[in-house]
């Protein structure tokens, strides 16, 4: 007679014992059957995660049809187009958007300069020692917020900060150098540099060290062979980082409040205005879907002229 | 200077209740004050105060909060989210029929007039300390009192007195001088400045809001001396760093920082300043115990004892008669007490400011952000 399929051998292991119990509960729960559907079922928390974000768009967007009756503080019960009248028309959001959409290419290519030499030498030092610090000082930033860090340049560049107190022992007068365009443009620029430089190594990883010998070897100096073989072949890199940096920036709240002053508003700033200081949120969530809007067809033209680079996970589309 | 005198502290609780529930249930209208007579409904562990930071909740936490625990036994927290931002938190939680987050709201009495336009406050008549309060504690142009004002204030020009060598600035023009570019700072949205503009850029107040454009030539001008835009904080942090050299701002951040060392005064220039006024208020949705003991708190914040301690710290004039101003506030154009003291302040009613509010702010904005 043949022994029953759960009567074990006296020498079977207790912790097989215990594994075949958890796959026979898990067979039951999950029937082996159904095991194309795991990859959708590991895609579910992010799925219901994006779904929340739609719902809330959702939302806005219907808040956004509705404008602000200030005789009760309460949304219409109609819909309308005002607030988009409002958002096309009031030169207060042409000027706020023109400067977000101004300072994020500037911040962009700003940043893609001086993150690639630091990611080539990051990534081609043969000293252990000295990619460990470049590593270390890219990381640091992250343990320290972006307020902190905005608040951080008030103290190095304010009238009486260590940048005008150097200048003040060789004789020149203090200088404005916070509350203007430029100090929230290089705020932000110090902010997403890490992000480029995180994005831009793998690509740089990735491409052999021989392609540039040969190139030498060829008779190419280091800017023919930079220009024609490290920059292309960088370009994933390039793209996924100015993606990554242009929209942060484009969406940046906090640089540009603390250190321009209150008069260097970014789209950000002006939605926070609406929802919070008028108690418009209409007129808010209206400029936070065109931001949105903005925002994504800016990154649907990259993809669209250049491809997706890294984000595009090494597929061609 | 008076400060918290001990009796008071050492408030007891028989003579707290006395004060903030047998009187009410002697005289007001307040039906629910009857409960007095009956048992006391059943304490919360804590309320919840929405304040702000710095020498504000110091004061509140010194003048009425700590007192109120003392007598009653229910602690005090006080949550110092932004105003603007604590509001729209509790307006979702009334629509969406929740406990709002905080019991009680200390707020602008413009902010605090949209809670109420849009119905989210309790009414507050039944307070038995209003029978003695002052007409300033009445919202202007609200049915009954959705807010209770509980002090005024006035937006005075601070000024660090080196910069102004002959003496305290005269006028609001005295700011378009070239020596103060970059050196001046107003509020990021324009609050406290507007009316005092309006005056400045030659127009009249009664044409407020009708036609404000003497306000915005003015502010136009301003402008043109690339002021700094901040809050309150911004204020006394830009005066310790040598950054700024005359605001428009409240009177108790000025006050608050010369208590810290920075060489700084204040005045009320020729064409006046706003004048204007805080309140508490409480959110609909609460627990009916926990109603009753946030009212007890408010009403307490308007007796005389609560009032001379937290508006000392303020250095603000109250809204009960006989409370004494801080010792260096007695005369002081920031401390009005006197007809000739409130001629010179600028007061528009909450209604108005809060129907154009989001109008000024956006030509204000337009302007600045230019």
């Amino acid at each position: 007679m043949r022994p029953s399929r759960t009567s074990y051998p006296l020498s079977y292991p207790l912790s097989w014992r215990l594994m075949d119990a958890l796959e026979a509960v898990a067979a039951a729960i999950w029937p082996r059957s159904f095991s194309a559907a795991v990859p959708w079922l590991m895609l579910l928390p992010a799925v219901v995660l994006v779904g929340l974000l739609v719902l809330g768009l959702w939302d806005m967007a219907d808040g956004s049809f509705r404008t602000l009756d200030t005789a009760t503080f309460l949304p219409s019960d109609d819909y309308s187009l005002a607030n988009y009248d409002r958002a096309f028309s009031e030169k207060l959001f042409f000027t706020v958007a023109s400067r977000s959409l101004i300072g994020s290419l500037i911040v962009t290519v700003v940043t893609l300069v001086f993150a690639f030499p630091y990611s080539y030498v990051m990534v081609r030092t043969r000293s252990a020692a000295l990619r460990k610090f470049l590593l270390i000082a890219l990381f640091l930033p992250f343990f320290i917020g972006q307020v902190v860090r905005a608040y951080g340049w008030l103290i190095i560049l304010g009238s009486q900060g260590m940048v005008n107190e150097a200048l003040g022992l060789v004789g020149v007068a203090p200088i404005r150098l916070l509350y203007n365009y430029p100090a929230v443009l290089f705020g932000l620029v110090q902010y997403m540099l890490p992000f480029a430089v995180l994005m831009l190594a793998p690509a740089l990883t990735a491409i052999p060290e021989e392609m540039e010998s040969a190139a030498g070897s060829l008779g190419a100096n280091w800017v023919r062979t930079f220009i024609h073989v490290v920059l292309p072949l960088a370009k994933p890199g390039f793209i996924g980082a100015g993606l990554v940096v242009l929209t942060l920036s484009l969406t940046d709240f906090a640089i540009p409040a603390i250190l321009g002053g209150g008069s260097q508003d970014f789209i950000a700033n002006a939605i926070y205005d609406q929802f919070f200081r008028t108690s418009d949120q209409g007129m808010g969530a209206t400029l936070a879907l065109l931001l949105v809007a903005v925002g994504s067809i800016m990154v649907g033209v990259v993809f669209a002229l250049f491809g997706a680079g890294t984000l595009a996970m090494g597929r061609s589309k | 200077m008076n400060g918290p005198s001990k009796p008071f502290l050492n408030l007891d609780r028989r003579r707290f209740l006395q004060g903030v529930s047998l009187a009410g249930a002697a005289g007001l209208v307040g039906m629910p004050f009857g409960r007095a007579f009956a048992a006391e409904p059943e304490k919360p562990k804590e309320i919840i105060v929405r304040a702000w930071g710095g020498s504000w909740v110091d004061s509140l936490k010194k003048g009425v909060s700590d007192p109120f625990t003392e007598a009653t036994g229910i602690a005090v927290r006080h949550d110092l989210t932004e105003d603007n931002e604590i509001q729209p938190k509790v307006w979702a939680a009334v629509a969406q029929k929740r406990v709002p987050p905080i019991h009680i709201n200390w707020d602008t009495t413009t902010n605090a007039t949209k809670s109420a336009l849009r119905g989210v406050t309790e009414d507050l008549s039944d307070l038995s300390n209003l029978a003695g309060v002052t007409e300033l504690a009445k919202p202007v142009g609200l049915d009954g009192y959705p807010i209770v004002n509980t002090y005024g204030y006035v937006y005075v020009l601070a000024y660090r007195p080196s910069a102004f060598p002959n003496g305290a600035p005269k006028s609001w023009k005295d700011l378009l001088d070239p020596k103060f570019k970059g050196r001046i700072a107003l509020y990021n949205d324009g609050i406290g400045f507007h009316f005092p503009a309006q005056v400045a850029g030659g127009g009249k107040l009664e044409d407020i809001p009708g036609n404000m454009q003497p306000a915005w030539d003015f502010i136009a001008k301003i402008k043109e001396q690339e002021p700094l835009l901040g809050e309150d904080p911004d204020f006394t942090a830009w005066f310790q760093k040598g950054e700024i050299d005359a605001a428009c701002t409240i009177s108790t951040n000025a006050r608050e920082a010369k208590a810290n060392g920075v060489d700084i005064a204040w005045t009320v220039p020729e064409e006046g300043a706003k004048y204007d006024t805080d309140g508490l208020w409480i959110p609909k949705g609460l627990p009916e115990n926990e109603l009753y003991w946030a009212k007890q708190y408010i009403n307490f914040a308007i007796t005389k004892d609560a009032q001379q301690v937290w508006l000392d710290g303020l250095g603000l004039p109250g809204v009960v008669p006989g409370v004494n101003p801080p010792a260096d506030l007695v005369g002081d154009p920031s401390y009005p007490t006197t007809e000739a003291d409130f001629k010179k302040l600028i007061r528009i009613s909450s209604k108005v400011q809060v129907e154009h509010e989001s109008e000024w702010f956006g030509k204000f904005k337009e302007i600045m952000q230019g």
